[in-house]
């Protein structure tokens, strides 16, 4: 069974272009706000936020029993790396990413971590004839590369996203993740498949799934949810009900089962710690329902393409 | 046709999305002189509360600059007052506060010599399924404007819709929702302001916008902008990325006989909003001309002829590869 894990950014200061819903918070609220969270097994670290001083994290963990299910480098920064930081027309700035992600590798690994995840969210453009996008691939495969090789142990996965901040993200699919893992050859670089992105990007999640692991590239995977036009980042199953089950059903076949799943929840107005216990119980509950499917029968009925017997057969399982 | 072009004073200060902040926060003097060193912008549109906490030298200032102040923006979305909804909050007290705002807003913009208070009312929506009573919601939407408009006829209220944010959808998401509203409220003072973008990312066409709002005298203030049209209100420079969207919308807004301003929401990001309002300006007047230098009879003819469909595209297409 995977573990659930909270990516700390979301149990801080909530805010999106009109409001802000909660202060910010520190390292050891947060850590304490996971704890009282039922059913939440770990967190995902954001690098450099949470990272001040690796001791006083380290002891806080210990603190709450908290596993880390990976640590969440922010390749954005207010103030700096405006025009992308891995795609940066500037060399300093894209040496500047490749330093601090080997710093963060560094770190991560001293915690016993070795999976980072970063959502290159301000690389990409907002208008045409605003970047040369042959050039952007080349850019974030030499960064990347570079990075990459510092620390061959530990996996990097890209959480592709269509856009935000950007009109449009570089990475926005599976696909173009997928195509640019496979053409630069790292073979420590993959994706983050965080499924609200899929939705709004008009994947089905598992489709994405099972695209991402023939390419070896499934490394991790986010839950959330929303309404298929944007990225709300709202609790597993409020929507889509039926995509998590046969998301669950493919990570299943796919051998993503003794990992983490990683929640990006925005609590908004709503309580984060009520929020939070929601999510976990939903997800185990979209878990009993796959947990009762009968795989002879399911393998069966994909095999007959039938959906007039599928999808009654799905119900009959609630 | 000569426009009047206004800038929302909003987006001259700091700005930020979930992500980023951007642009230093700048007081109102610097917002109104940065204002009025942009050429083309002679309005202003101002916010209720924060740019008008003292009538008397928000005056002065844009009089010293030379703007005519051509919107009071009354703002119904904060986390104190307005978190769970405004306009059609459960809570009577919200909505009460709301309606209050808005009333404020009305007697602010008389003291100033405006008759536009405009307001997009973003606090009234929802994330999730069975979130909100759709059914007492609209009625209070409804009731809320008809006692707001009732307060002073000598004030135009004008309801600006968005399809979401930061709700995933808001109650008032499109304009058959406005046209609706102003039909159940059926006051003279009430009408619309049209965000283009707002528009653009409800898949609408705002041309048709534009029409039906005409049909029923309720277009009262324009927001221009662009954006991608798959959701995202990027408040991006007109015309950047629906060319030719946007030209039929100026040559509806020219056939309905639009006067009123063209007001602008864009987002500086890290160009700046001087720079950036200033190519929004350019790109309304280029795509303008371009109507002209057709003619706006002989486009007409062109549009109305039956199985014409591609003959403005040619025409306009020549003329584009001819500019100068």
């Amino acid at each position: 069974m995977n573990k659930l894990a909270i990516i700390t950014a979301f149990l801080g200061g909530l805010r999106n272009r009109y409001m802000v819903y909660q202060d910010a918070r520190t390292l050891s609220e947060k850590l304490a706000m996971a704890r009282q969270v039922i059913g939440c097994d770990g967190v995902e670290l954001c690098y450099p936020d949470d990272f001040e001083s690796p001791a006083d994290l380290r002891a806080l963990l210990d603190q709450h029993q908290l596993g880390i299910a990976a640590v969440n480098f922010r390749s954005r920064r207010t103030g700096r790396w405006w025009r992308g930081s891995m795609t940066s027309e500037s060399a300093t700035e894209r040496q500047e990413f490749v330093d601090d992600l080997r710093r963060a590798f560094d770190l991560a690994a001293e915690l016993g971590c070795f999976r980072l995840t970063t959502c290159p969210l301000n690389e990409g453009v907002d208008g045409i004839f605003e970047a040369d996008y042959v050039r952007l691939y080349d850019y974030a495969a030499e960064t990347l590369a570079a990075a990459c090789a510092h620390h061959p142990k530990t996996r990097l996965c890209i959480e592709y996203k269509k856009n935000d901040p950007r009109a449009r993200c570089l990475f926005g699919t599976a696909g173009e993740t997928a195509s640019f893992c496979l053409w630069t050859g790292i073979a420590n670089l993959g994706a983050t498949l965080d499924i609200g992105h899929a939705i709004y990007a008009d994947e089905r999640p598992a489709q994405s799934a099972a695209l991402l692991a023939k390419s070896g590239r499934l490394f991790y995977v986010h839950l959330n949810d929303n309404d298929g036009r944007w990225d709300w980042d709202m609790i597993p199953g409020a929507y889509h009900i039926w995509e998590f089950v046969e998301l669950f059903y493919t990570l299943r076949k796919l051998g993503y089962t003794e990992d983490w799943y990683a929640f990006d929840v925005f609590a908004k107005e709503h309580d984060t710690i009520e929020t939070f216990n929601a999510v976990m119980s939903l997800t185990r509950k979209l878990e009993a329902i796959t947990d009762r499917i009968d795989v002879n029968m399911m393998e069966a009925l994909l095999a007959e393409r039938n959906p007039s017997r599928t999808i009654p057969y799905l119900y009959s399982l609630l | 046709m000569n426009r009047k072009f206004s800038a929302n004073a909003s987006f001259f200060g700091q700005r930020q999305d979930r992500f980023n902040q951007y642009q230093p926060a700048r007081p109102l003097e610097e917002k109104i002189a940065l204002i009025a060193s942009v050429e083309g912008l002679t309005g202003v549109e101002l916010k209720y509360p924060a740019d008008l906490h003292d009538l008397d030298h928000a005056r002065t200032l844009c009089d010293d600059h030379e703007l005519i102040i051509a919107a009071v923006n009354v703002d119904t979305k904060d986390v104190t007052r307005f978190l769970h909804g405004a306009l059609a909050a459960q809570s009577a007290g919200a909505r009460s506060q709301a309606a209050a705002r808005l009333r404020e807003g009305m007697d602010v913009a008389a003291a100033l010599g405006v008759n536009i208070v405009t307001t997009c009312p973003i606090a009234d929506g929802y994330d999730y399924p069975f979130q909100v009573d759709f059914v007492t919601a609209w009625g209070y939407l409804i009731d809320t404007v008809r006692s707001v408009v009732a307060h002073r006829s000598d004030i135009r209220l004008l309801l600006e819709y968005q399809p979401h944010e930061p709700h995933a959808r808001n109650l008032l998401d499109n304009v058959g929702k406005v046209l609706h509203v102003c039909a159940e409220v059926a006051a003279p003072n009430l009408g619309a302001n049209l965000d283009i973008g707002h528009s653009f990312a409800a898949r609408e066409s705002p041309a048709e916008a534009v029409a039906l709002l005409a049909s029923k005298g309720l277009l009262g203030y324009l927001h221009t902008n662009d954006n991608t049209g798959d959701g995202g209100d990027w408040d991006m420079v007109s015309g950047t990325v629906h060319f030719w969207h946007w030209l039929e919308t100026l040559y509806t807004l020219d056939r309905i006989g639009y006067d009123g301003w063209f007001g602008a929401d864009i987002m500086p990001k890290h160009i700046g909003p001087a720079e950036a309002y200033a190519a929004n300006i350019r790109m309304i007047e280029r795509m303008s001309a371009l109507i002209e230098r057709i003619g706006f009879d002989t486009l007409t003819g062109m549009i109305q002829r039956h199985n014409g469909t591609l003959t403005p595209f040619d025409r306009l297409l020549d003329l584009l590869v001819a500019a100068p």
